[in-house]
């Protein structure tokens, strides 16, 4: 064999043993009385780029109202910002990054998947993690660590709140269906909307609601057309929408052509915000969401007004998505904690957080001692198409309040729904 | 079950089929004269998507069938402009080089397609209204049937027609199809075979810009409306015969129809009955329904 | 064709002994000097780099293109996981169990595929088969549905009657050097052996292979088998590092990463998807703060590999060596 040959992969070996002596040098300097640091892990490629840029620009928000209040504990705040691709391995080696250089607070977190993963993590490590929006109900139930809060709605106070309004608004609709992704969240919000139904219907108009077998859709396919058809046939009067995203805007589109909307009383989603008007526009069915933040519904409270015009400064953008706010809240929450504690170490952050109530833009919220779920307030809003550039206006919104509809708190337990 | 359901899934189940039909012949017929998979085709389809939806926003919006039948042949002709360029600069290239590279390649190429979608239409998602004479569907009884979906079928049924014309009546597809055969006899013959293959490739990208355009109100526009694409598109060419359109235009309704009763039979596991038809199909006869072994 | 680094001679034998321990070395001092962060990210380096072996064992050795691997890396991590977490299985067992899994996934798939079809339509079939499992374990109660299975244990390690608790510290990362060291010294040795010998004379020309009396058809299987027995093996160490297994193992876009590795680095050397491993995730670490690009950076980047470095790094590494010796071949290696 060629000596020459040898000689460069001795070398070679040589310069890769020495690279990674060197990685020390890429450690991250931390200097006590610096900038205070606080993890955000969060999608910033790949599916949820999207919803992900709305929590970075919330939480960069938030750091520097903070800072120019003061800081917390007189220093300023810094955000280590790390791309999680709502991919769990990407999420734990940032995670574990962050918590290796003495990060010990994070926040972000949207996909399920990430929230679950990072769990035995926070744990191990001593992190504390906020999530600005995952729809994992488990953090809060079989899966619960006090390492992990959950400073937004509850999955469970959404579905619920929102049967809730149905009975309030809607008392004669008691024949309800539902379009569902065949898959965990979509099934559990259905299983929470239906928990609400059986309770509120009762309770609020008196009459039983006939639940039907809801409508599967597939998931991970761009034609929904067979399920539409499924669906047609139903003939029922109220529908509980649970498809997420790009793919409720398909669906939304292609049952426009049978016209299958129109079939409906009413049409209520779960947790689209203004995904679908902004991608529908005029074409629009008209329709109940949920917003983990609705500015209108907020006017009056100074937070919410200051945020609204900060994001608006910041990324020309007037209407903050929920997400955005959720991010924000999350800061908040961890500076009262820390302030409340003077001390920035996981157990006194912790200690802090449980029961903690602070202000956010949507009003004051308690973070619950026994879950570490927000007690907050459920925002709906009623969409409607508008000839208008923007194509779609809210024509009302309603608060509903948290502490009525968010379940009791069971940590390291499943979730118990009511069944039909 | 009664006759309007069975219209109805027969329908819907054609949509789906001409939907996928539309995206894969470009797909099958690069296959078969270039013998190169190309993973990034679904990346041009949504291309062309995204290029017909701001040339039409741009002239006011594409309410009318002629806007929207213009939107997706402009879109056509910016892909296909663009496969001429990928030709040039990447296909050429692989020539002679093991087909894992050529994979590797077209995947990495559909990479940088939706990685410049990003960059220069941003994450949104949009959503385009078929043009309104499209609007609403034809009731009969029990049965709703959506004029989008009739149009659907059509635009997949005029394609194919002009495709088999084209391939099998004049002179210029007749020398692909030769070419397709036997490059090497073509090229002793004269045939200037490096210009057919690229008129191929432009023909083959056009077909998956005018795809984009064409199926811009059947779902949702964003990134990635590549990946939904690609591996439907592999299976109904799979199926049908690598190289052979009118084996894509049979495999895509035969798939078409083993989904819709997978679906009626097996909802818990979707997409099942076509991995398994997929699977068979590459088993027991690989060169599919009307291909012929290479 | 100029001697193929994959025939093995004595030097070479040691030689590779050599690295392979100084990599061992490198991977046991990293505990010491790095922060845990980056621990998390080398024990991956190391389970990406057997995996990428494994897969250019198919394909740079055997000529084999799997695009279907990530389904033996899958199925690996869901048996790692549901012995560990729920029958409690310690360590080694959990891991043999995983990699036989995997072995017997792929002499069943490998079985089917490997008699009836070849070239692209192979490659397309373990595609098929690769989404078909995506599918089965995205919709199986057992296996946690699309929410996988979350919070697994780090899995205690006992010989007999001495036990090692896993979940100390840094415990389970120099089990992972251990057990892929393992690993990748079988399958140097794989390669190095008649067998592998034999297999690169499939690659290069399976009749005449088949006219030397070399069971082609055979030898393929049994590669295949090896492969996706290695691949497992790989893959069950992911379960209890990351703690959490999703279906999204098992989808065609992991199957398309030890590809990356193996183009980045070089097929035609047995180090390449090593080095293409250690490479890709450097450059990811040194990007992480640059948010959004990733799309683009790794399409132009395997793009400018297939294009313009055929061979991969170690591809060009070698050619600008052999520059300074006279040129006694007639063709280069092929890519």
């Amino acid at each position: 064999m060629n000596p020459a040959n040898r000689r460069d992969i001795l070398k070679y070996s040589a310069a890769a043993a020495a690279s990674t002596l060197s990685f020390p040098a890429l450690n991250l300097a931390h200097a006590q009385g610096g900038p205070l640091k606080i993890g955000l892990i969060t999608p910033l490629s790949g599916p949820q780029e999207f919803i992900g840029s709305y929590v970075k620009n919330g939480a960069e928000i938030a750091v520097d109202q903070i800072n120019k209040a003061g800081g917390i504990l007189g220093r300023q705040v810094a955000l280590e910002i790390r791309d999680d691709k709502a991919n769990p391995a990407a999420a734990l080696a940032a995670a574990r990054e962050l918590l290796g250089a003495g990060i010990n607070l994070h926040t972000g977190g949207i996909s399920s998947a990430v929230v679950l993963a990072l769990i035995p993590v926070m744990q191990q490590e001593n992190g504390v993690f906020m999530t600005c929006g995952a729809g994992t109900e488990k953090m809060n139930h079989e899966n619960y660590s006090p390492h992990l809060f959950r400073p937004g709605d509850a999955p469970d106070a959404r579905g619920r709140a929102q049967a809730r309004l149905m009975a309030t608004k809607y008392p004669q609709i008691t024949r309800w269906t539902g379009l569902i992704p065949d898959h965990e969240y979509g099934r559990t919000m259905w299983g929470i909307f239906v928990d609400g139904l059986l309770e509120f219907y009762p309770a609020l108009t008196g009459k039983k609601p006939e639940i039907l077998d809801p409508i599967l859709l597939p998931y991970g396919v761009s034609d929904y057309r067979n399920s539409i058809t499924q669906a047609l046939r139903q003939q029922a009067d109220g529908v509980y929408n649970a498809t997420y995203g790009g793919d409720a805007i398909t669906m939304f589109q292609q049952a426009r052509g049978f016209g299958l909307m129109q079939r409906y009383k009413v049409v209520c989603d779960a947790a689209n915000e203004f995904l679908v008007a902004r991608g529908m526009k005029q074409q629009l069915p008209p329709h109940w969401t949920g917003m983990h933040y609705y500015a209108e519904a907020n006017k009056g409270n100074a937070m919410s007004e200051r945020f609204v015009a900060d994001y608006l400064t910041k990324t020309k953008d007037p209407e903050p998505l929920g997400w955005a706010a959720e991010a924000h809240a999350s800061i908040y929450a961890l500076a009262k904690a820390i302030e409340k504690g003077k001390s920035t170490d996981t157990k006194s952050v912790i200690a802090h957080l449980k029961g903690l109530t602070w202000d956010t833009v949507t009003g004051p919220r308690t973070l619950r001692a026994e879950d570490n779920q927000a007690i907050k307030d459920v925002e709906l809003v009623y969409i409607e198409p508008a000839a208008t550039d923007k194509g779609y206006r809210v024509a009302q919104y309603q608060k509903v309040e948290g502490k009525s509809v968010l379940l009791p708190a069971s940590p390291g337990k499943k979730l118990v729904l009511r069944t039909a | 079950m009664m006759f309007a359901d069975v219209l109805t899934l027969l329908v819907n189940s054609l949509t789906w089929a001409m939907a996928t039909f539309l995206v894969a012949a470009g797909l099958t017929l690069i296959f078969g004269t270039l013998h190169i998979l190309n993973f990034s085709h679904g990346g041009f389809f949504m291309i062309g998507a995204y290029a017909a939806y701001s040339l039409t926003q741009a002239l006011g919006g594409s309410e009318s069938m002629a806007m929207y039948l213009f939107g997706a042949l402009a879109g056509g002709a910016v892909v296909a402009v663009l496969g001429l360029a990928v030709d040039r600069l990447v296909l050429r290239r692989l020539g002679g080089v093991d087909d894992a590279y050529v994979l590797i390649a077209t995947y990495a190429l559909l990479l940088v397609c939706e990685g410049s979608t990003k960059l220069i239409w941003g994450l949104n998602y949009r959503s385009v209204m078929p043009p309104s004479v499209l609007d609403g569907a034809w009731v009969a009884g029990h049965a709703v049937i959506p004029k989008m979906s009739l149009f659907i079928i059509a635009c997949g049924i005029a394609v194919f027609v002009a495709m088999e014309y084209f391939l099998n009546r004049t002179s210029s597809g007749r020398l692909v199809k030769a070419i397709a055969v036997d490059a090497w006899m073509a090229r002793l013959l004269g045939v200037n075979v490096r210009l057919v293959y690229t008129a191929t490739v432009a023909i083959g990208f056009a077909l998956a810009g005018l795809a984009g355009g064409l199926l811009l109100a059947n779902q949702t526009l964003s990134p990635s409306l590549a990946s939904g694409f690609v591996i439907q598109a592999f299976g109904v060419i799979i199926i049908g015969g690598m190289g052979s359109v009118s084996g894509a235009f049979l495999g895509s309704i035969l798939l078409g129809l083993i989904d819709a009763v997978g679906q009626w039979v097996l909802p818990s596991l979707p997409g099942l009955p076509f991995f398994i038809a997929m699977t068979l199909i590459l088993l027991l006869r690989p060169q599919g329904l009307m291909g012929r072994r290479h | 064709m100029h001697a193929s680094l994959f025939v093995g001679s004595h030097l070479r034998r040691d030689l590779a002994i050599l690295l392979t321990l100084a990599l061992a070395l490198a991977g046991l001092l990293v505990p010491h000097l790095l922060n845990r962060g980056l621990i998390f990210i080398v024990g991956m380096v190391w389970i990406n780099a057997v995996f990428g072996l494994s897969f250019n064992l198919l394909f740079g050795t055997s000529g084999v293109l799997s695009f279907g691997q990530a389904m033996f890396y899958a199925a690996g991590a869901y048996a790692a996981a549901v012995f560990t977490q729920q029958l409690g299985w310690p360590l080694l067992p959990s891991l043999l169990i995983a990699a036989v899994t995997g072995g017997v996934l792929a002499m069943c798939i490998g079985f089917v595929a490997l008699r009836r079809s070849e070239g692209v339509y192979f490659s397309i079939l373990t595609l098929a088969f690769a989404e078909l499992v995506h599918l089965l374990v995205a919709n199986t109660s057992f296996l946690g549905k699309n929410d996988g299975l979350s919070a697994l244990p780090r899995p205690r390690l006992s010989v007999g009657a001495w036990e090692l608790d896993l979940s100390q510290g840094d415990m389970f990362y120099y089990c992972i050097v251990v057990v892929s060291v393992v690993l990748i010294a079988l399958l140097r040795w794989v390669t190095g052996s008649g067998f592998g010998r034999a297999l690169q004379a499939i690659r290069q020309d399976p009749e005449r292979a088949e006219f030397l009396g070399i069971p082609v058809q055979r030898y393929r299987w049994m590669v295949f088998t090896l492969a996706g027995a290695t691949t497992a093996a790989a893959g069950s160490l992911v379960a209890p590092w990351a703690q959490i297994v999703t279906p999204e193992l098992a989808h065609w876009s992991n199957s398309t990463n030890p590809i990356l590795y193996t183009l980045l680095g070089g097929s035609a050397y047995f180090w390449g998807p090593v080095l293409g491993a250690v490479t890709l995730s450097a450059v990811f670490y040194a990007t992480r703060t640059l948010v959004g690009l990733s799309d683009l950076v790794t399409g132009m980047l395997l793009l400018l590999v297939v294009l313009a470095l055929p061979g991969g790094m170690l591809g060009v590494l070698s050619r600008w060596t052999r520059r300074d010796s006279p040129r006694n071949e007639t063709q280069e290696p092929k890519p």
